[in-house]
């Protein structure tokens, strides 16, 4: 019983996991904190629900096109909304972000309404026994892909020409510029990947659960208590982080209480903040 | 005060005494709702435009004003009027044990912290359904017990109770401002380091403007209790929450009338342009972006742009 709990509980935490690294780059690099970020989970799960339930399209050239789109998204979101803001002070960023939280929520409830969808995989109700735990293929899949695409942003980042200049960019802002490393292109990358990420993770939670416009709201806090009890900035924090939340999810609404699953994540949180402020993970 | 100016004020105080018997049933309902979110949005904007941080759970606050009350006046019996300041300090009380926590975080820290707590108040009252009746909330609430042979069970008392607590409200916080704390509460906003060095306590004021601003937020929580005789958990959602940083953001941070003219717009626009009323959020969320980004002192900067410009020429 415990076992399967927590096999649950990986699942539950890979995916908070890309979310969270998502949201956690963009402030490493960039220092926004982006609320919208969950809105872009949300619509990263639209795209592959209506890919699969419109078109019959492969579960997985869905995902990749959710990925895909989602990216496309980051780039416009930053060009429009955030560059404007640049040289402002920081706490702008995180308003506008509210706006356009409050903007593509309620824009999607009035196309999409409030119904639940679910995109009927035929792997989610086939099971595989792995010992004593039972997990479904979809979910099995969800995980494998999720610890994928971490591997991949891992190697990309230590070794590609542009993850470097992600990395000078975060450690030094001025001295990355000083040298040429060009904050337009830094600034949509870091976008498009972070946005990535999220439209991956909702295409991946979407399959699992329920799609809706409200879907990603309660995500998005979590990734945020994920976010600052691993560091902000550390994408190490932002996994150990998610597979910490995940477990505690999954055990809490088994053991203590299920009708407060969702408020763990803000226990956890108002502990972090009141006891060690710069997270497991954390640099200051 | 010149004589104009004078008038001027005259003719608004008149107005406002009347406006109760001018208008008709729902436009009147409209004109009290506003009240009680002028209220609310006074005292988040106190937060948000003197201190200089975000609130993102007041909706709590103004549920357990709510709760309070009703709890005080149905379970305890006691009448309205001691249950409105009673309600009030109770919420208060919870303000200052959360504000000892968020506060020690800056910025978006606090503004999520709080949003975290928003939501844990909020989960509690969906699920203690022995106290808060779970999420079909509570029905049959009182109205404000009757002062001699003012009852207020109609719209044009109501407005007379809601605008009072609006008035005593701006009333507080004026005095607030313009005294000592309230210049402290400034500097804090304009850099809390500096603040320290010349002597301020930043941690004491910013504590004092959180446990006065969620004052008020039970005082409209109470008003909206028995004003409606209804409540659950759906009104005090994240959603409220934003509306409130919406409609400070909108009207003008750091002042006191960009709240009230926040708060009336936010509230009458969606009734008058009935066109919009679905797409209500969606322009929310739009005028949020755009006021950030080309407006950041709201609508009251620009009045003081145009009455900057008339007083030049």
């Amino acid at each position: 019983m415990l076992i399967q709990q927590l096999a649950n509980g990986v699942v539950l935490g890979s995916t908070y996991a890309l979310i969270s690294i998502g949201l956690t780059i963009l402030f490493g690099i960039l220092n926004i904190i982006n609320l919208a970020h969950g809105e872009i989970y949300m619509l990263g799960a639209f795209v592959a629900y209506f890919l699969v339930t419109l078109w019959g399209v492969n579960f997985f050239v869905a995902l990749l096109v959710a990925t895909v789109a989602m990216g496309i998204l980051g780039v416009l979101i930053e060009r429009t909304v955030f560059r404007p803001l640049r040289d402002k002070e920081e706490i702008n960023y995180f308003i506008v972000s509210v706006g356009l939280l409050i903007f593509l929520e309620n824009l999607a409830l009035l196309f999409w309404g409030t119904e639940p969808r679910s995109m009927g995989l035929p792997y989610a109700s086939q099971t595989v026994k792995i010992g004593q735990v039972i997990v479904t293929v979809q979910r099995l899949y969800t995980v494998v892909i999720a610890v994928g695409i971490i591997f991949g942003l891992h190697f990309f980042i230590k070794h590609s020409r542009m993850g470097k200049a992600m990395r000078a960019m975060e450690q030094d802002r001025e001295g990355a510029l000083t040298v040429g490393v060009g904050i337009d292109e830094i600034s949509s990358f870091t976008f498009a990947l972070g946005s990535a990420l999220a439209g991956a993770a909702g295409a991946l939670m979407g399959s699992l659960f329920i799609v809706n416009p409200m879907m990603g709201f309660t995500p998005l806090l979590k990734a945020f208590v994920i976010v600052i009890f691993g560091g902000l900035g550390s994408v190490l924090g932002a996994i150990v982080g998610g597979l910490i939340l995940g477990m505690t999810e999954v055990l809490g609404a088994a053991y203590v209480s299920s009708a407060y699953q969702d408020a763990f994540a803000f226990i956890i949180l108002i502990l972090v903040l009141s006891f060690k402020p710069t997270g497991l993970f954390g640099k200051r | 005060m010149n004589s104009k100016k004078f008038w001027l004020w005259l003719a608004v105080g008149v107005l406002l005494i009347f406006l109760p018997f001018l208008l008709k049933d729902y436009p009147l309902h409209l004109v009290n709702i506003s009240g009680i979110w002028i209220i609310l949005a006074l005292s988040v904007g106190l937060l948000q435009g003197y201190v200089g941080e975000i609130s993102m759970g007041h909706a709590a606050f103004y549920g357990i004003g709510a709760y309070a009350s009703v709890l005080l006046t149905m379970k305890g019996g006691l009448p309205f009027w001691v249950s409105l300041p009673l309600s009030a300090l109770v919420t208060m009380g919870f303000g200052f044990l959360i504000g000892l926590v968020s506060l020690r975080l800056r910025g978006p820290y606090f503004a999520i912290c709080t949003l975290g707590f928003g939501e844990i108040i909020r989960l509690i009252f969906v699920n203690w359904r022995e106290v808060s009746g779970g999420p079909d909330g509570i029905t049959g609430i009182p109205a404000p017990d009757a002062i001699g042979a003012l009852a207020f069970t109609s719209k044009q008392a109501n407005y007379f109770l809601i605008y009072g607590c609006v008035l005593l409200t701006i009333f507080v916080m004026y005095r607030l401002i313009h005294s000592r704390p309230g210049k402290a509460f400034m500097s804090v906003r304009e850099d809390m380091i500096y603040a320290e060095c010349i002597g301020i306590n930043a941690m004491k004021y910013k504590r004092l403007a959180f446990t006065v601003s969620t004052f008020f937020a039970g005082i409209g929580g109470c008003l909206y209790a028995h004003y409606e005789h209804f409540i659950s958990p759906y009104s005090f959602t994240v959603g409220q929450s934003f509306d409130l940083v919406t409609m400070v953001i909108i009207g003008g941070m750091g002042t006191l009338v960009g709240p009230v003219i926040g708060a009336i717009l936010l509230t009458l626009i969606p009734e008058l342009l009935h066109a919009i009323k679905d797409f209500r959020m969606v322009i929310y969320g739009l005028m949020l972006m755009l006021v950030i980004i080309y407006l950041p002192h709201g609508l009251v900067g620009i009045g003081q742009w145009i009455s900057g410009r008339s007083s030049k020429s």
